[in-house]
């Protein structure tokens, strides 16, 4: 990732408010009782869409394919996690934003992670010419 | 003939381009393009000008023929090209239907443009036919994922991107070498999404 800091301090802008959000909506839908499992795959797909449209505002911002995976990635598993939670346990809206600002932070770690993996030169061959 | 629905498209796009491409995209893909812009030599080809949003990174006094479809998109680079130190000119063509004789230019470079190119492959064999044999092809460009979960993301996100214009799940590199080049490095710069690729037409 980019470690210029404007950049590294929007990347957690981003995660940790697409987190909050798709968080606290997850557990203002879900209520005790829902079946866990439809519940985990309904705010799941709900956090990923949402979070799509939500990372298009910040990618003006702070850069686009960079902005947009971990950010739809936050969305995904803040609604999939706030969304079990949900149905197992009654929870406030701002618990529910806490909760998903931290799996914001945790996905950008991850995404920091495979991505100190995966860049740099992958294919490198003879030049022929 | 002119792929009219695509033109639409862009043309539709290009008052907000820069809103959209041309703040954090650009400062933060900045340092990756200019090095990559920094091979230029000889008689260059440009993919999809676009807006021009690229042209402050090209380096100067380069012979540049920039092409793309959409009118729109030429007429708001207008003022870009006027300010490059150089030679740079500016055509509205269908990368399908290149005007230009074989064996033209010595490089080509495209810039975020085959995650937008309807037909990839033929846009390709297009290129390799306006290259000079042992041409190079230089990209910059974002495609799909090999990994899981990124690759999941990818081709869901390319349901809602395709209707806006880019493609977000494209298999450029292996595209490159199904148009007939000799793919010679490829860099990932974030993930295995965003890539330049060097490739080098047959001699």
């Amino acid at each position: 990732m980019d470690n210029r800091l404007y950049f590294v301090l929007g990347d957690l802008l981003t995660n940790i408010c697409i987190g909050a959000l798709i968080g606290t909506l997850a557990v203002v839908l879900v209520g005790t009782g829902w079946n866990m499992w439809l519940a985990m795959v309904l705010m799941m797909m709900l956090g990923m869409v949402l979070s799509l449209f939500l990372s298009f505002g910040f990618a003006i911002c702070f850069g686009a394919m960079e902005v947009m995976v971990p950010g739809m990635l936050t969305g995904m598993m803040s609604g999939m996690i706030l969304g079990m939670w949900g149905a197992m346990a009654e929870l406030s809206a701002i618990q529910g934003g806490a909760i998903g600002a931290v799996t914001g932070f945790a996905v950008l770690i991850v995404v920091w992670f495979a991505n100190a993996a995966l860049r740099g030169v992958a294919i490198e061959r003879e030049n022929r010419s | 003939m002119t792929d009219l629905v695509t033109q639409r498209k862009w043309d539709k796009a290009a008052p907000n381009f820069d809103l959209m491409a041309g703040k954090g995209a650009e400062w933060r893909w900045e340092p990756h393009k200019q090095k990559l812009f920094a091979n230029m030599r000889g008689k260059v080809l440009f993919l999809a000008l676009g807006t021009g949003l690229d042209i402050p990174t090209f380096p100067p006094n380069q012979d540049i023929t920039a092409i793309d479809l959409s009118p729109e998109m030429i007429k708001h680079a207008q003022d870009r090209i006027d300010d490059y130190h150089g030679s740079l000119t500016a055509e509205v063509m269908d990368v399908h239907e290149l005007s230009f004789d074989d064996d033209q230019f010595d490089q080509v470079f495209t810039s975020c443009t085959f995650c937008s190119v309807p037909n990839p492959i033929d846009g390709l064999i297009s290129l390799r036919r306006v290259l000079k044999p042992g041409g190079e092809l230089y990209m910059f460009e974002h495609t799909g994922s090999r990994y899981f979960p990124f690759n999941v993301m990818m081709k869901l996100m390319t349901r809602v991107t395709e209707k806006l214009g880019p493609s977000m799940d494209r298999t450029t590199v292996e595209n490159v070498e199904e148009a007939g080049f000799d793919i010679v490095k490829v860099e990932h710069i974030f993930l295995d999404v965003v890539k330049t690729i060097k490739a080098r037409a047959p001699m």
